[in-house]
């Protein structure tokens, strides 16, 4: 307001008030920086894709435009289908999440517990792991069917190996020091556990958490591509039959978006969980 | 009248690790006898295995020749009876100075009342009854190892182990922190073990002073602190002890020091 009102304000003190109103808004430009810088490749590549739409660069078969992809969101919102789709999907990754982390943290703190399970099950399992479960996919069909069981199980199976990784490793590391405060100060094993184990694998086992969580929507786009009526992978496999690549857009942004907010919400969960890190919450 | 037990007895103890490169001998026939109530340092170059025995009298290592007791009976293995302050002050990052400090009763016999008095006059005695509710990362370095201070002691153990707790520190921290020291330890009525590699130290806050050396960890001597000596630095009886301690450690002739 003062800026544009102080039109008789001689000239050379113009840059000086800019200046002085971006200092002000300095402790705001930190984070709101961020937000723009992040948000500025984003839109630079939405003016790319709009701008070759109507230049025609590319078959609007191929790349429609984002008009239309827009227009397609919101029919597939307007008649229920797109929450219909979402919502089968929603499903599937809750089931499947629930499913890979529980075996996960039970199966992962197990081996981290127990040197001799460790030594038992652990090459097996490494190796096992290096497989990916698209290539177990046709011996699950075999004992599961191609039904819901066979989806909630490919997702779990994807889910579960960052989670049982990151949990043996971060329960099975203790630092020598921390173990040897455990014996000083008398605990039990059950203490120990809760003290001193736990809480310093939290972190650890919070980014298999998210890895794993990032796994069950590539896992899920896959297995509905494979014998199903409805989800969002779905609607993808649909769209390019059809020839709607408009579908699978939308489809793709949909994931993007609910896959990034979920593992905003995890980091939050995180973050709460540990109030010693940023020294809020509890602390004085 | 009989004797009373030695606080710590420690009869021709000696620890062998064994490496790849063959056996390394770290502490030989090392014999000390603490009274209770006593305060003893323990001075020596690194390598001489000061660590190492305060390991063994906590019972984290339990593979050595000779003998150690508390109170008469042979350790076994860590007991509440012994407690440790360590260089690092291994607060558990989530837990607040408080918990920290009532992580040391969580086995002890007492009430949950007394338990928490005891927390919250032993935060006192260290002067942070204040921060109770502080995560360690908000504390500086003197006051993290002040709570850890706080810990060793609440549990009220016979004997508190130091190993180089102020090494840490800042130079005027450390000052400040080897009065408190002093008057904790004396305040609990608790024997008392300091390992430490600084002299000056050693010889303010030590009844006796155990002087070691290296290759393999050996007692050299055990000289005792006058009265005048441990309550004055800059006493002639405080200066004369010190640079006789540096000269056994070979640091040499100190003109400049030797006021």
């Amino acid at each position: 307001m003062t800026l544009i009102h102080s039109s008789p304000a001689p000239v050379p003190f113009a840059p000086r008030t800019a200046r002085a109103l971006v200092q002000s808004l300095a402790p705001l430009g930190a984070l709101s920086g961020q937000i723009l810088l992040g948000l500025s490749f984003p839109l630079a590549l939405l003016a790319l894709w709009s701008l070759g739409a109507a230049r025609g660069w590319v078959p609007p078969q191929i790349l429609p435009a984002p008009s239309v992809v827009w227009q397609s969101f919101l029919d597939l919102c307007a008649d229920g289908s797109l929450a219909l789709h979402t919502n089968a999907s929603l499903i599937r990754v809750a089931e499947g999440f629930a499913l890979g982390a529980t075996v996960g943290l039970v199966f992962g703190a197990a081996v981290g517990l127990v040197p001799a399970l460790r030594a038992w099950v652990w090459p097996p399992v490494q190796a096992a792991t290096r497989v990916n479960v698209l290539a177990w996919m046709p011996l699950l069909t075999l004992f599961l069917g191609i039904d819901e069981a066979l989806k909630v199980v490919v997702i779990g199976w994807s889910v579960s190996i960052p989670v049982i990784l990151a949990t043996a490793r971060a329960v099975g590391d203790v630092p020598a020091t921390l173990r040897e405060l455990g014996a000083v100060l008398n605990l039990t094993r059950a203490q120990r556990l809760r003290l001193i184990v736990l809480p310093q694998a939290l972190p650890q086992i919070a980014t298999g958490l998210r890895e794993g969580l990032a796994n069950a929507w590539q896992s899920l786009v896959i297995v509905e591509l494979f014998a199903s009526f409805e989800g969002l992978g779905y609607l993808m496999t649909w769209g390019r039959q059809l020839f709607q690549l408009d579908l699978v857009l939308v489809a793709m942004a949909v994931i993007a978006v609910l896959g990034f907010s979920l593992d905003l919400s995890l980091r939050a969960v995180e973050r709460w969980l540990q109030p010693w890190q940023t020294g809020a919450g509890h602390g004085r | 009248m009989t004797e009373p037990t030695p606080a710590l007895q420690i009869r021709a103890l000696s620890k062998v690790f064994a490496l790849r490169e063959g056996a390394l001998e770290v502490l030989r026939d090392i014999t000390l006898t603490v009274d209770p109530g006593e305060f003893v340092t323990i001075v020596g170059a690194s390598g001489c295995g000061k660590s190492t025995l305060l390991r063994l009298i906590l019972g984290l290592d339990r593979d050595f020749r000779g003998e150690i007791r508390v109170d008469g009976v042979p350790v076994t293995g860590p007991a509440a009876d012994r407690a440790i302050v360590f260089q690092d002050h291994r607060l558990l990052p989530w837990l607040t100075a408080e918990a920290n400090v009532a992580a040391a009763l969580l086995n002890s016999p007492l009430d949950a009342e007394t338990r928490a008095r005891e927390v919250r006059e032993h935060l006192d005695l260290v002067g942070l009854s204040k921060f109770a509710k502080a995560w360690p990362r908000q504390l500086s370095g003197g006051m993290a190892q002040r709570v850890a201070i706080a810990r060793a002691l609440v549990g009220r153990p016979r004997f508190l182990l130091l190993d180089e707790p102020l090494g840490a520190l800042d130079a005027l921290t450390r000052l400040r922190m080897q009065e408190e020291l002093k008057r904790i330890v004396a305040h609990e009525g608790a024997t008392a073990l300091l390992v430490t590699h600084d002299v000056d130290e050693a010889v303010y806050l030590g009844h006796r002073v155990v002087v070691m050396q290296p290759h393999p960890g050996r007692i050299a001597t055990i000289l005792e602190v006058p009265p005048e000596a441990r309550a004055d630095r800059s006493s002639p009886a405080f200066v004369a002890l010190r640079d006789r301690i540096l000269g056994l450690l070979g640091v040499g002739a100190i003109e400049a020091l030797a006021v």
